[in-house]
């Protein structure tokens, strides 16, 4: 009989395997050990720096984000998008390693929608929120996303911090990332219960702005994202510009060394290569009706 | 020293007017001592999309293979051209897939979208995107090619000029970096095909 | 000591299922087929500014609370399912499309096209035809969207693993009238609204009883929008009230 069976879970219809993939980590572990001038350091990947805040006011929640992407110390994104969408009514800031936050809160987001699909409800913060914690806190650490979490759903609105190690906390307002001690100092001082949402805004965007300037790792422009108990969502993709590139570089009067004519750089050998055509399509020909007749 | 640091690089990828283009050094190195000056970093990925890789060349070798396979897996069961963003995506999640034992190269996406508009990307190794809309750069004197890019770079560049920022930029940032260099490559990519230049740069 | 050979308690059963009769037949998948065909009605029509299917969802006995069915499920964004034949079977068939569609959006960054879901949704059939342990699905798939270009689609999925774009089609009881019924009623430039009434109309041809909002169901598509809604009860009487 054994050559008509299959085996217990039939390889064709077994889905196909998820999750992060480990394949590389030993040959990277002995290349770290085999430097000949002691080991290799760990390569860098790119931090978010960041100063990510969330506050609740009387009808909904304010988050806040700056927008500077850090590895080391180079600045590699000067407008990053912080503030991610998890679903229609809650989004979430992130800090910690740049791919970390993109990639958890993209996951939980897909999560999200997937359960909002089969049980036809609104997501609440909390289900975000534990979806979140769990898998945090199933890498122990090691993915490394500190997140403010926020929306509005038939509790009313909610603002929650996650820790890189899964531990949350439910709070009227937070502040994460390098820059929370200057925004939290600026909530500590001034934020009450309340709020009208304009006051929230201010409050937000004051809190971001001295986590920009006075947080190294954090810069740039000031995002808010507004999300109301009615369910309308405001996006303000830099709601304050206080350091624009553009002056700057218009302010630079520009050298003619800076402008190269044409045929500066020694060239060895030029090749054109033209796009290949895709074949013919209708617009390369007549078309004439046929004749039925 | 970085593992990403071991064999040297540089990469830059710009956009102009219409166009966009993406340039490289050539050299490969065991640190310090230079084994070859016609190392391949940037690759074709279609028509109007290339890709550069730089970090360890062993990587840089597989990632392009695994790319490029992916990437033609993909247009034969969509029977359609992959455009740049979704290139760019895949590319981060592939990178992402391996967050805990990563592949060691920092890719830099290049390409022009189906209406002719620049794109251009870049990522760390555990594929962290960056997107913007003059310029990108990768490999190891990125402070270098921030430099130069922040200084030559101008909006609405035409093809030509385009080429020239690129090779000067390049060329003033791996001469002050040891461990990229030895000649360079620039591709132009526009709408009717691809200007492909070797340049001719310092040999030390 | 006696070494017993490693039986595991339902290896026995996990052989095909589904085997070729002599004559060339799979009598498993016509008779999955039949199940399509005993099931209840499920039409859908592509026209030039959307894509609408609708379905029969009468229940055996009154005392079903007819607002907890549903057999016309959204993908994701701008995509929608209806079947035919057996409810569960094609539950499974949706979580699955559901799922590989979301993974597709983090592969890729954008949505998966209606092809695509189409073929990935065939396959699976597929496979269920030819592995151990299993039986074929016993529900045909009506699969609205649309593709890259925005243009709409209409796609229909059966149990075989055959699939195939449609303008206008039916699948379950009564499918052969109501497909010919929508031959003569489909024309090039019928709009999404003119397409919601012809699957009216087509649905009322040949139904038992009194056709309402509460024993049919109707999924719209709409391309300026590229939303997909399942029309609510209240919806679907007032297009019922506007065309009688």
């Amino acid at each position: 009989m054994s050559e008509f069976t299959a085996s217990e879970t039939p390889e064709s219809i077994a889905p196909p395997p998820a999750g992060f993939s480990f394949e590389n980590v030993k040959r990277n572990a002995a290349i770290s050990a085999s430097g000949t001038t002691g080991a290799y350091t760990q390569a860098k990947a790119m931090k978010t720096g960041t100063t990510i805040v969330g506050t609740i006011f009387k009808g909904g929640v304010v988050l806040g984000a700056d927008t500077r992407a850090t590895g080391d110390t180079t600045v590699c994104d000067k407008n990053c998008e912080k503030i991610h969408y998890m679903a229609p009514n809650i989004y979430c800031c992130g800090a910690g390693t740049a791919a970390d936050t993109e990639k958890t809160t993209e996951l939980i987001a897909s999560q999200l929608e997937l359960l909002r699909m089969s049980t036809k409800t609104q997501s609440r913060i909390v289900t975000a929120c534990t979806l979140l914690k769990r898998m945090l806190f199933r890498y122990q650490g090691h993915v490394s996303a500190a997140l403010v979490l926020g929306g509005c759903d038939i509790n009313g609105p909610h603002v929650y911090q996650i820790y890189p190690h899964g531990s949350t906390g439910k709070l009227p307002y937070t502040t994460m990332g390098s820059g929370s001690l200057a925004a939290m100092s600026v909530f500590e001082s001034e934020w009450k219960e309340d709020m009208t949402e304009d006051e929230a805004k201010g409050l937000v965007e004051r809190a971001i702005t001295a986590g920009i300037f006075n947080d190294l790792g954090s810069g740039s422009n000031c995002d808010t994202c507004v999300i109301r108990m009615d369910g309308s969502i405001q996006m303000n993709r830099g709601a304050l510009k206080e350091n624009p590139v553009e002056p700057l570089r218009d302010a630079i009067k520009r050298s003619d060394r800076f402008n190269f004519p044409r045929g500066t750089t020694a060239v060895l050998s030029t090749e054109f290569v033209a796009h290949k055509t895709k074949g013919l399509s209708l617009d390369d020909v007549d078309v004439v009706t046929m004749d039925t007749n | 020293m970085s593992i990403l640091e071991y064999n040297g690089a540089a990469i830059i990828a710009m956009a102009g007017k219409n166009c966009v283009g993406i340039a490289a050094d050539t050299r490969l190195g065991v640190q310090a001592q230079t084994v070859a000056c016609d190392f391949k970093k940037v690759f074709k990925m279609g028509d109007k999309l290339f890709v550069g890789l730089a970090g360890l060349a062993s990587d840089v070798q597989t990632l392009d293979q695994l790319l490029t396979f992916r990437k033609n897996l993909y247009e034969l069961k969509e029977e359609r051209e992959m455009k740049p963003k979704v290139f760019s995506a895949m590319l981060s999640s592939i990178l992402y897939e391996k967050r805990f034992g990563p592949y060691f190269a920092e890719p830099v996406v290049a390409g022009l979208d189906d209406d002719g508009k620049p794109f251009l990307s870049a990522m760390d190794l555990i594929g962290a995107p960056v997107y913007t809309d003059d310029f990108v750069v990768s490999g190891t004197c990125t402070g270098n090619l921030y430099g130069m890019c922040e200084t030559l770079y101008k909006p609405d560049l035409e093809p030509d000029d385009l080429f020239e920022t690129l090779a000067q930029a390049l060329l003033a940032s791996v001469d002050r970096d040891a461990l990229s260099g030895w000649g360079g490559v620039v591709h132009i990519i526009t709408k009717e095909g691809v200007t492909s230049r070797e340049l001719k740069g310092r040999q030390d | 000591m006696i070494i017993l050979p490693n039986i595991e308690g339902d290896s026995a059963y996990s052989f095909s299922l589904t085997t070729f009769s002599r004559t060339g037949k799979l009598l498993q998948i016509e008779y999955a087929l039949n199940a399509v065909s005993n099931g209840r009605l499920s039409l859908g029509i592509a026209t030039s500014d959307g894509v609408v299917i609708a379905t029969d969802k009468k229940v055996s006995s009154p005392l079903i609370d007819v607002d907890n069915v549903g057999k016309i499920s959204e993908i994701e964004k701008g995509m929608g399912f209806v079947y035919s034949g057996l409810g569960p079977d094609a539950r499974v068939v949706v979580r699955d499309a559901r799922k590989k569609a979301k993974s597709y959006k983090l592969m890729y960054g954008e949505e998966k096209t209606v092809t695509e879901v189409v073929k990935s949704t065939a396959s699976l059939m597929q496979q269920y035809t030819q592995s151990g342990g299993v039986r074929p699905f016993g529900c045909s798939i009506l699969a609205a969207g649309l593709d890259e270009n925005n243009t709409p689609l209409l796609y229909q999925v059966d149990p075989s693993g055959v699939f195939m774009g449609w303008r206008a089609t039916a699948i379950g009881k009564g499918y052969v009238s109501a497909k010919g019924f929508l031959e003569k009623r489909w024309n090039e430039d019928m709009g999404i609204e003119d397409g919601i009434h012809t699957a009216l109309l087509t649905m009322r041809e040949g139904f038992e009883g009194e056709i309402t909002g509460k024993n049919i169901e109707v999924g719209v598509l709409r391309k300026d929008t590229g939303e997909f809604k399942v029309l609510t009860e209240e919806e679907v009487q007032d297009y019922l009230n506007e065309s009688s």
